[in-house]
């Protein structure tokens, strides 16, 4: 009989036994496969949602894009001889005024085709078309309920935008074509595009953007004509955009967010792997005697190892198909709840690819964990039968098993970082990773040697000095809590913290440095009048001003510059530019020098030091931008130290004045006033210059923190899984424990202690290694708190308190309720069985 | 009772145990020189803590001596690794337990079965049914151990232990853990079973009675051979 059949045929008798001993075992391994192929389900489902009605999301089959200006005729031409129809739209901030009451918004003026695909539904229901053609003379707008609350419009009322009444006609209740939008900070005005020709706000130089959605037909191939559009058009600062992905900065943020949070659940799957492995151990421990007696009955070690390999193995099957199950179902069940809170579509189906992946993750996790267990089974002796003749329990399991865990670790790693598409981010959490649990490991080592020697100094406290001998020891000590609950309160302790100094920085510091008011649109003839309204309002402690316009940087060195720079930001969509004669005050130039004032030679940039350095420019170095359509080569000639973090005014690429006063442009001014003083600024401003627009910093920042915040807590559930299944593991080995605890109870009691006192005994040993555990995790995650928040957000560093409490609160309260649930019994049960049973 | 006079078929050479203690090295055999015949019957006798166990095992590669040399069928037991003593065992040796040691998650036919499937024997389900009939329990094949009684376990044990056809039997106690009844009618059965395949029985006991049914008795002591005793118990 083949060896193979003959352990499986014996696995297949010892798993007759039933689930007994393998409930913690089946639950971490199926909790982390779940959470895994749960988060791969729903971005699977979010991207099958992009990518189907990538039309829809489009508002046409493919769209070309434009900064600061409207096609030009051959443009059009192009775009004509190819398309059914081609609809066109404007949109750009600006401020919807009523009265003296002023708000943000996004502007996006359309033409009679818009949408080309699906329809806006508005509330009161009418046709779009109906709504833009307003009543008793004035033009007609549709805005988000959010605004028009805010400005306080019924349906009928007038506002104005520039110059141009608008009468409000009804609330925008689905913009079909919104997620293609991205990122935009105030809520939404639809207008005709004909009725803004006298506002004012469309004029050459002002800050708006072009989308041609185009209707093509259906033999058309996207590759070809995208193709053919970026040849002609590429260099002209043409963006293209069609209906295979729709929304390529969702997909893109989708994607990421995805990859990192199924990393968030691999640590849950490493935590459950903890719980696995001491699972496999108790069942092995319990199968001593059969080992033994299969070695006296002549079994060889194979057939030891290959015997206990496929029941676990069957098991740990059992435990990822449970997951998958669960993991795939639940999203698509709950496929509508989960729809109901996205802004984009999303297809909820089982997603193959995504459950593979997860059952990868959990056959892997579950092989490396039950590996060196099983491993060492097969080192029992027959002489095990009649005494303690394990000996190899402590030992390294032989080299094959070490390097076939090495192998298994290797192809984890290496499928996270193809699943991700990030070697990078995968080798560093991999990193961070084993680095937490070998700090956690240590740390535990050490409480449980500062137990151990703390128990002479509390004598006379009995109770006391039980916990701590408790801990000291190997099997109920400090090791299996603070690796099973101490990597999850690691990743929150790390979260919060992150978290928490980031809103400080946004909420308590920013606004000290940060201006105000950022007035955009401010055209060159009204700048005097501005700054003349600004700078002598005292007020008014600073105002910064300069001319902005967009553009591409299409080359560097003669080069496009995606070949030279990747995906730099810089190099990515259209940038502010500006342009000085004389060097601003304030500015640091590090290397190279400033242009003379009248300078009017060949364009010469002044570019960031920090960036430049990142895309490896040097002074002399050459770049190509398209502005408005048009290309322009500069030379770099000085760098500058240029400061983001306090929001206020800074330039990539600053240009000498010559270059491009002559362009089409507006002006960008940054304000800092008294908050008391803002308002009578904004409706002075607003009546003499209707046609600026205020953002107001706050508001923007707070935008951006809420996308940080949905992060952080999409994040902080993935953390929360994984304490979840370090509780599990927790619940594993406090079970294990129990026949031990019993019979110390039942020595205890024999000795003369009480139930109280023993269950106080009990509950200190929990309490201090739940205290233990969550300041291990809160010193281990705010080290990483504190690393990120130092150097990649470069701000300043302080424990957030309340979530550093609430951290080691946790701990206490997890091994607590663990501890407790299984102490009830040694409690209850009398002492002469105990000790009968142990002779 | 006959005296074998064939060749041994086991072989003891100054064979010593010493195993590690929680308080340090503790020697258990003591340059053990002993000879055992092809058919033969060997009862070790001696007091608690004598080491007869520990020679059984010893003799069965059970455990690993720590000097000296044993021979099995003419193969030197103290230069196999673990897996060649599993097969040398699956190959020629059967042994029973006081303790019974029956796999818990078997029933008393895959019990049977194991060391038959162990070596192969595409037939090993009907050979150990036929050996649970010979024991009396072909109707309890289908029941788990916690089902069967002590007896009834120690049957299958035996049942278990000769199902390969060992040329060497072990049996440590075998009677210990039974009542007067179950003891006296498994011992009946061993020797039967003995008589009918001719294996070689080499048996640790308390029970006068017992040893009287065997070829030879060896007496242990504190690790040692009592030659004394046993000389007198031939007398």
């Amino acid at each position: 009989m083949k060896p193979l059949s003959l352990a499986w045929r014996f696995a297949r008798r010892e798993l007759r036994g039933g689930l007994r001993g393998f409930r913690i075992f089946l639950a971490c391994l199926a909790l982390g496969v779940a959470v895994i192929a749960a988060i791969g389900t729903v971005r699977a489902s979010i991207e099958n949602g992009l990518s189907s009605q990538g039309a829809v999301i489009l508002g046409g089959d493919a769209e070309m894009e434009f900064t600061y200006r409207f096609a030009d005729d051959d443009t059009r031409a192009w775009m004509a001889r190819r398309a059914t129809a081609v609809s066109e739209i404007a949109e750009f901030r600006s401020m919807a005024v009523v009265g003296e009451d002023r708000a943000l918004t996004q502007v996006k003026a359309v033409d009679d085709l818009y949408p080309l695909i699906g329809t806006v539904e508005l509330e009161p229901s009418m046709p779009l078309e109906q709504a833009l053609a307003g009543a008793g003379g004035v033009p007609g707008a549709v805005m988000q309920l959010a605004l028009s609350a805010r400005l306080g419009l019924q349906h009928g009322d007038i506002f104005q935008l520039g110059t141009q009444d608008f009468r409000l006609m009804a609330d925008i209740v689905l913009e079909p074509d919104a997620a293609a939008s991205g990122f935009t900070i105030g809520p939404r005005t639809l207008v005709a595009t004909q009725a803004l020709q006298s506002s004012g706000l469309l004029s050459p130089g002002t800050l708006f953007e072009t989308k041609y959605r185009m209707d093509l037909p259906e033999s058309t191939e996207l590759e070809v004509i995208s193709q053919q559009a970026q040849d002609q058009f590429g260099d002209m600062g043409m963006r293209w955009s069609d209906a295979r992905n729709g929304a390529p900065g969702i997909t893109r943020f989708v994607e990421r967010l995805g990859s990192f949070l199924i990393l968030v659940g691999l640590s849950g799957l490493a935590v459950g792997g903890v719980g696995v492995s001491a699972a496999v151990r108790a069942y092995l421990a319990t199968k001593t005697s059969t080992i033994a007696i299969l070695r006296t009955l002549g079994a060889d070690r194979s057939t030891i190892f290959l015997t206990y390999f496929l029941q676990i193995g069957a098991l740990a099957l059992l435990g990822i198909a449970i997951g998958l199950v669960i993991g795939g179902l639940g999203p698509v069940l709950l496929g509508p709840l989960i729809a109901a809170q996205l802004p984009f579509p999303a297809d909820f189906s089982l997603s193959l690819p995504a459950l593979a992946e997860a059952a990868i993750y959990g056959g892997l996790t579950a092989f490396i964990f039950t590996l060196w267990p099983l491993a060492r089974a097969e080192r029992i002796r027959a002489a095990a039968l009649f005494r303690d003749a394990f000996a190899g329990r402590n030992s390294l399991p032989a080299p094959r098993y070490l390097l076939a865990t090495a192998l298994a670790l290797a192809l984890l790693v290496g499928s996270a970082a193809w699943f991700s598409g990030s070697a990078e981010l995968t080798l560093w959490s991999a990193a961070g990773l084993a680095g937490a649990l070998a700090v956690l490991l240590l740390a535990a080592v050490v409480l449980g040697a500062v137990a151990r020697r703390s128990t002479r100094l509390v004598r006379g406290r009995p109770a006391l000095r039980w916990a701590l001998s408790a801990i000291g020891t190997a099997r109920d000590g400090a090791t299996p809590v603070v690796l099973s609950l101490g990597l999850g309160l690691t990743v929150l302790a790390a979260i919060g913290q992150i978290d928490g100094n980031m809103r400080r920085a946004i909420g308590d510091n920013l606004p000290d440095r940060a201006p105000s008011y950022f007035f955009v649109d401010i055209q060159r003839d009204q700048m005097p009048a501005f700054s003349e309204r600004i700078t002598e309002d005292p007020a008014v402690s600073k105002m910064e001003s300069a001319p902005m316009l967009r553009g591409v940087v299409t080359k560097i060195n003669g080069l496009p510059a995606k070949e030279v720079a990747g995906d730099h930001w810089v190099v990515r969509g259209d940038r502010g530019i500006s342009y000085a004669g004389k060097q601003p005050e304030g500015t640091d130039v590090v290397a190279g020098q400033w242009w003379a004032e009248d300078y009017s030679g060949p364009p010469q940039i002044s570019f960031a030091a920090e960036e430049a350095e990142e895309l490896g420019l040097e002074l002399g170095d050459t770049m190509t931008l398209n502005i408005l359509g048009r290309e322009m080569t500069a030379t770099i000639t000085s760098l500058r130290a240029v400061d983001f973090s306090s929001a206020g005014m800074g330039f990539v690429l600053v240009l000498n004045e010559a270059a491009l006063a002559a362009a089409p442009h507006s002006f960008i001014a940054t304000v800092y006033s008294d908050e008391q003083a803002e308002a009578q600024i904004l409706r002075d401003l607003g009546r003499d210059m209707p046609n600026v627009t205020a953002i107001r910093v706050r508001d923007a920042i707070e935008r951006v923190s809420e996308v940080l915040r949905q992060i952080a807590s999409a994040t902080a559930y993935g953390a929360a899984a994984t304490l979840l299944t370090g509780f599990l593991v927790l619940l594993g080995t406090a079970a294990a424990g129990e026949p031990a605890r019993r019979y110390e109870a039942a020595l205890l009691k024999t000795l003369g202690a009480s139930r109280g006192r023993i269950l106080g005994s009990f509950a200190l040993r929990s309490v201090i290694l739940g205290a233990g555990a969550g300041l291990v995790a809160l010193g281990a995650g705010t080290a990483g708190a504190w690393a990120v928040n130092t150097y990649v957000f470069e701000i300043s560093y302080q424990v957030i308190w309340p979530n550093a409490l609430a951290i080691i609160a946790g701990g206490v309260l997890a091994t607590l309720l663990a501890g407790l649930v299984f102490a009830w019994q040694p409690l209850a049960s009398r002492p002469a069985g105990q000790l009968r049973s142990r002779e | 009772m006959t005296m074998q006079t064939t060749a041994p078929i086991l072989r003891l050479q100054e064979a010593s145990l010493s195993l590690n203690g929680n308080t340090g090295v503790v020697d258990i055999l003591h340059q053990i020189d002993l000879e055992v015949t092809a058919g033969e019957t060997l009862g070790l006798i001696g007091p608690s803590g004598s080491g007869k166990s520990s020679l059984l095992m010893v003799m069965g590669g059970l455990e690993q001596a720590s000097g000296g040399t044993i021979t099995a069928l003419g193969q030197d037991l103290t230069a196999m690794n673990e897996d060649a003593l599993a097969r040398f065992r699956r190959d020629h040796m059967g042994v029973v337990f006081q303790s019974f040691h029956l796999i818990p998650t078997m029933t008393a036919l895959e019990n049977v079965a194991t060391p038959l499937e162990l070596a192969g024997h595409a037939d090993a389900f009907e050979r150990a049914q036929a050996e649970l009939e010979a024991v009396g329990l072909g109707a309890r094949a289908g029941h788990f151990p916690a089902q069967l009684s002590g007896g009834e376990q120690q049957r299958v044990a035996l049942a278990r232990a000769v199902a390969p056809r060992p040329d060497i039997l072990l049996a440590d106690e075998p009677t210990g853990n039974l009542d007067e009844a179950n003891g006296r009618a498994i011992m009946d059965l061993l020797f039967d079973l003995r008589d009918r395949h001719g294996a070689t029985l080499i048996m640790v006991t308390h029970a006068p009675e017992l040893a009287a049914r065997c070829d030879r008795v060896v007496h242990l002591r504190d690790g040692r051979l009592d030659l004394a005793a046993t000389q007198k118990a031939a007398e």
